[in-house]
């Protein structure tokens, strides 16, 4: 059997493997690193332009072959499985928390506290900012103060979200352009934006952050070694100690030849789905429950954010197809005063066409043709629709979780993943009051301009999801420390969504790569 | 946009994985080629026709109309398509314009140019309108 001896041992090829793979190197030069990722290397960036045509025209797929046909989960919220991971096609938005995300349990009483001061976090989040090179805004509020500006200046507010920006804030609540890990000029081997305004499907620019030019980067100078179409199946550890000495892997291209990793430190970088997953699938003798698993937590507290949308029209105009993209964002809703019923959202506004979209048949049933339907569609064009949504705080109970799920098996029999979210009895005693709560405020938001909500809907899953192994000072009550160093195993650390308590109330990459930064320092000094 | 429909199809790849979704995932791959049922659907449309005494070009628009509607019932299509899915030649030819960049420019006569690679400080303005 092949066997890689090697330093340090990263497990997952997605973006936060990526920033802990280009920290390591720089802290530790010329150590060994190796990366080891399920899925194949998508590197041909020059395709891109082309992929992103035929996703317009045909509807195909714009990553080919980003994903494991049988090694797929039940509840997982996307299939990619590549070098870059579910990075390679996420639209980049780079909202922070807030301090009231840390400390949930001392301030409102409701579930739990993260174990890291706010203003040690806020430092990564520079570091993070900058590493993604993050165009923003500084937010109005004062809460939301920063020890280091944006990289970049914000995006410029398309024609659309001008007249958003002003018909938004005639409720007096304040709006910002969303803060985003995209080029305004070129940046990092990456090109700048030209609006190809499919950041969430594929950039032919790069100016949206993507980690396969990271991995490239660390690759051609040898920082580190990447393995990809190699599926971890097994961590193994020491006989007498609790040190875990080797990752038991197969290459997909060779799928009866095991291969071995050795390695003095092993990270599970694998995201909120696989990370769980693989130290379930440890279990042994000695360790039945699995790895990192003594609190019985692997798998457990799975969280996310509910979301909740609206569409309203209203009569000042826009020219759908800007900048479809690009969104405001309020940070008005992340504090909530602790005398007050518990409710914390973002508020988000995008450009839209909903309800304006061409038909075939007129309302009373009659097909439409050639100028017909465009002139049935231009009468429809007056004024704007405006896509409304709030990504509201939930926590999660115990049992919102990763299980494996022997119905499910892949080609070599391991169970694959089910994830089941569950809220705790306090999320759902609140539930009717928030959905009341951010209807008001969809309905506050649209009383300028002759505006009216049209419709509403919510979410039936959790965005953003994360957990599974929860960061926590009590290893009774938690699967890491705050680093992400497992507390069973004292060279074995999980990075990224999977130690995050609870799962905030706005888009979570960029707190997942800052955590790993933090990560990285401990796992550096090692 | 005739001739681009049908280099469209010329360009069809089947076996194709399709956009896995996010959310809900799941895989789907694009399927056989259009164009055997197109032709077999511009057929039928022809012989409904021929079935009223006159070639497809020289019926009223009321004519064109009726035919259209029960061969769009009989393909199960009730809305546009989001672009040409092989239902039925009729409504992928309308999806493949009037879902276009192009189509969205004409019914806004103005120069949105949703799909096309363009400076972003184009963009902070008021588009221009459509010669």
């Amino acid at each position: 059997m092949p066997v890689h001896e090697t330093d340090i041992c990263i497990i997952g090829g997605g973006i936060t493997s990526a920033m802990l793979a280009e920290r390591l190197a720089e802290l530790r030069p010329g150590v060994r690193i190796a990366v080891v990722e399920a899925g194949k290397s998508i590197f041909d960036a020059q395709n891109r332009g082309r992929y992103r045509q035929r996703a317009i025209d045909y509807g195909e797929h714009p990553w080919p072959g980003d994903y494991i046909e049988d090694q797929q989960a039940d509840g997982i919220i996307s299939m990619t499985m590549a070098v870059g991971g579910l990075a390679l096609h996420w639209g980049g938005a780079c909202n922070r928390f807030s301090e009231e995300d840390l400390r949930l349990k001392s301030l409102y009483g409701l579930a739990t506290d993260w174990p890291i001061a706010w203003q040690e976090l806020e430092h990564y989040y520079g570091e993070a900012e900058r590493r993604l090179n993050v165009s923003g805004e500084p937010s109005p509020h004062p809460e939301d103060r920063r020890s280091q500006p944006y990289p970049q200046g914000p995006i410029p507010l398309s024609y659309n979200l001008q007249t958003l920006k002003t018909w938004a804030e005639e409720s007096g609540i304040p709006f910002s352009p969303l803060p985003m890990a995209r080029n305004l000029t070129p940046f990092g081997g990456r090109g700048s934006c030209c609006v190809y305004d499919t950041c969430g499907e594929v950039c032919p620019s790069g100016a949206r952050y993507s980690p396969d030019y990271t991995f490239k980067q660390l690759i051609a100078p040898k920082k580190i070694v990447l393995h990809d179409q190699t599926l971890v199946r097994r961590l193994i550890v020491d006989e007498t100690r609790s040190t875990v000495v080797a990752a038991q892997a197969v290459r997909q291209d060779r799928p009866e030849d095991p291969i071995e990793f050795r390695a003095r430190t092993f990270v599970v970088a694998s995201g909120y789905c696989w990370s769980s997953h693989l130290l379930l699938l440890s279990k042994s003798a000695r360790f039945p429950n699995g790895l990192a698993n003594r609190s019985g937590l692997v798998g457990r507290y799975m969280n996310g954010h509910r979301f909740i949308q609206a569409t309203a029209n209203i009569d000042a105009q826009t020219f759908p197809g800007q900048n479809m993209t690009h969104s405001l964002i309020s940070r008005q809703f992340f504090r909530c005063p602790a005398d007050k019923p518990f409710v914390r959202h973002d508020t988000r506004v995008w450009e839209s066409s909903a309800g304006r979209d061409p038909r075939l048949r007129a309302p009373g049933g009659a097909l439409l043709l050639g100028d017909e339907l465009m002139a049935d569609w231009r009468s429809r064009t007056k004024g704007s629709s405006v896509r409304l949504r709030a990504y509201v705080d939930v926590h999660p109970s115990a049992d919102s979780r990763l299980t494996l799920d022997p119905s499910h098996t892949n080609r070599w029999g391991d169970p694959m993943p089910k994830i089941e979210h569950h809220y705790d009895a306090a999320t759902l005693s609140r539930e009717a009051a928030t959905r009341a709560h951010v209807l008001g405020v969809f309905n506050s938001l649209a009383k300028a301009s002759n505006g009216r909500i049209v419709n509403t809907n919510e979410g039936d899953y959790l965005d953003h999801p994360g957990g599974g192994c929860r960061m926590g000072a009590d290893p009774a009550t938690s699967v890491c420390d705050s680093y992400g160093r497992t507390h069973d195993h004292e060279n074995l650390f999980v990075v990224g969504a999977p130690t995050t308590p609870t799962g905030g109330c706005t888009n979570g990459t960029l707190t997942f790569v800052a955590l790993t930064l933090r990560s990285a320092q401990e796992i550096a000094r090692r | 946009m005739a001739d681009k429909f049908v280099a469209w199809t010329r360009g069809y790849r089947e076996g194709v994985a399709l956009a896995h979704g996010y959310g809900h995932p799941r895989l789907q791959k694009s399927g056989p080629s259009p164009v055997p049922v197109y032709i077999s659907q511009l057929a039928e449309l022809a012989a409904s026709a021929k079935a009223k005494g006159v070639r497809w070009p020289a019926l009223d628009l009321e004519t064109r109309r009726s035919i259209l509607d029960a061969a769009l019932a009989k393909a199960g299509v009730r809305n546009l398509p989001p672009r040409p899915i092989g239902q039925h030649v009729a409504a992928d030819l309308m999806a493949f314009y009037f879902r276009s960049s192009e189509a969205n420019d004409a019914c806004y006569q103005a120069l949105i140019n949703r799909e096309v690679c363009r400076p972003i400080a184009i963009t902070t303005r008021k588009p221009e309108p459509r010669p």
